[in-house]
């Protein structure tokens, strides 16, 4: 027998399995969210109107401020501002929050970046076919855009997974903070969080390799 | 709830030392990840099989796990087997070892994308291999490298705030410390945030007026 198998009793097993499935949740709520929220952004920012001016500058600073704090600061800020207005959170709640706010911040600007790779002829076409600005989106450029956005946001979602490690810094009982615990009640360290890694890894790695596939076979088209 | 920040801004010098904490263990970080991602490049590039194959491993391993779990490693895993890093090492190698492999990904895409064509032309106009190196290769290279280098750069910027998890008095260490003193961790944290937006904020203004009147990247600023 490994000594592993030796090392981990059946209720350490269920720690980490739990831990494993509560960073696996975190990252994919968190995500899909972040995608939805960013997606959104993206297509508000994607207009020209001059009244939707304030609401477009408030985006970009929104998306260009939240990529550059670091995600621990954005977690002890929700963390605290959330308990200085007693809001009853909890800490995985306050975890999801925090990954909601970056995921919309990165997955945003990939969607916009999505958007913009359309070629402008495109836009220009459907505005010569006289189709409103939503019509276009609809029709013309979101068809045409998923292909380049969908790639990058798996390499997202991978990053996203390798954030919540910091969630066990709240006290959320992920994955790293499992490895606390059992690292805490006197097993090798050196084994538990040697564990911790192949588990991250084993829930990153698919992932990684499904966006490259996306990526190699999505990229073969051209927008023109 | 009102928010005071004076008691938090007072300290400045205090957080702006720790600010040059971070920024150096980024620079460190980010300048021994060059050597070691330049080294994974070249034997992917040039190595043979067996090595090819551990440097693939070591690369898709590093960027497929937290940097945080690993520096855990280091830290708290280490010491069973009789080496004792202080909390500073344990980040700095942690940070190395993860920026290693995702400059050498930079790097690898970076030597890729020199045509072939344009080293032959070189060679038939008589440039020695230094020559091409140096006026071929490595013009073009940092045209195309430089970008997602100073992106990088950011991202560990950003990553050196969990130093503070070890103990290391960085800028969010800091700022942890002055919020459990004054009891104003909001508005500490707050501060933290603008903190590192202006100083990411000036890294990537800095880097792209080098990157484009140096190396002629093509980066719009901001």
């Amino acid at each position: 027998m490994s000594p592993a198998a030796h090392a981990f009793s059946s209720y350490d097993v269920l720690l980490l399995l739990k831990g494993f499935l509560t960073t696996f949740a975190l990252a994919l709520i968190g995500c899909l969210t972040g995608f939805a929220l960013g997606f959104v952004a993206a297509l508000l920012r994607s207009t020209r109107s001059p009244e939707m001016a304030p609401l477009r500058a408030a985006l970009a600073a929104y998306a260009l401020a939240f990529r550059r704090i670091p995600f621990l600061v954005t977690l002890m800020l929700v963390f605290f501002a959330s308990q200085a207005m007693n809001a009853n959170l909890s800490t995985f709640t306050v975890a999801l929050v925090s990954i909601c706010l970056i995921a919309a911040a990165y997955l945003s600007e990939i969607a916009r970046g999505g958007l913009e790779s359309v070629h402008r002829n495109q836009w220009q076409a459907a505005r010569a076919l006289n189709f409103s600005h939503w019509q276009t989106l609809r029709y013309v450029v979101v068809p045409q855009a998923w292909r380049v956005i969908v790639p990058p946001t798996f390499g997202f979602f991978v990053m996203f997974i390798k954030d919540t490690a910091l969630a066990s810094q709240i006290g959320v009982m992920e994955l790293t903070s499992a490895g606390k615990v059992l690292g805490n009640k006197g097993l090798p360290e050196a084994l538990v969080y040697g564990t911790i890694l192949m588990l991250y890894f084993l829930l990153s790695y698919p992932l990684s390799r499904l966006g490259k596939h996306l990526e190699h076979r999505l990229a073969a088209a051209g927008n023109r | 709830m009102t928010l005071q920040f004076g008691p938090i801004l007072e300290q400045w010098p205090y957080l702006l030392g720790g600010a040059w904490l971070s920024l150096q263990i980024a620079v460190l970080a980010f300048a021994c990840g060059m050597l070691i991602g330049l080294l994974c490049a070249s034997i992917l590039q040039y190595g043979p099989s067996s090595m090819r194959r551990i440097v693939g491993a070591y690369v898709t391993f590093a960027t497929n796990t937290p940097q945080l779990v690993q520096i855990f490693f280091l830290f708290y895993g280490l010491p069973e087997v009789g080496v004792t890093l202080s909390p500073f090492t344990a980040v700095l190698m942690g940070a190395t070892f993860n920026a290693g492999a995702y400059l050498c990904e930079i790097q690898r895409s970076g030597f890729a994308s020199v045509k072939h064509a344009e080293l032959e032309s070189a060679a038939v106009l008589g440039f020695s291999r230094m020559q091409i190196i140096r006026h071929v290769t490595f013009p073009h290279v940092m045209k195309v490298m430089f970008p997602p280098l100073s992106n990088q750069f950011i991202v560990m910027t950003l990553g050196t705030s969990m130093a503070s998890i070890f103990g290391v008095e960085e800028l969010t260490g800091r700022i942890d410390n002055l919020g459990a003193e004054t009891y104003l961790s909001v508005e500490a944290f707050l501060v933290a945030a603008v903190l590192y937006i202006a100083i990411t904020l000036l890294a990537t203004w800095l880097l792209t007026l080098y990157g484009r009147s140096v190396c002629r990247a093509r980066m719009d600023i901001l």
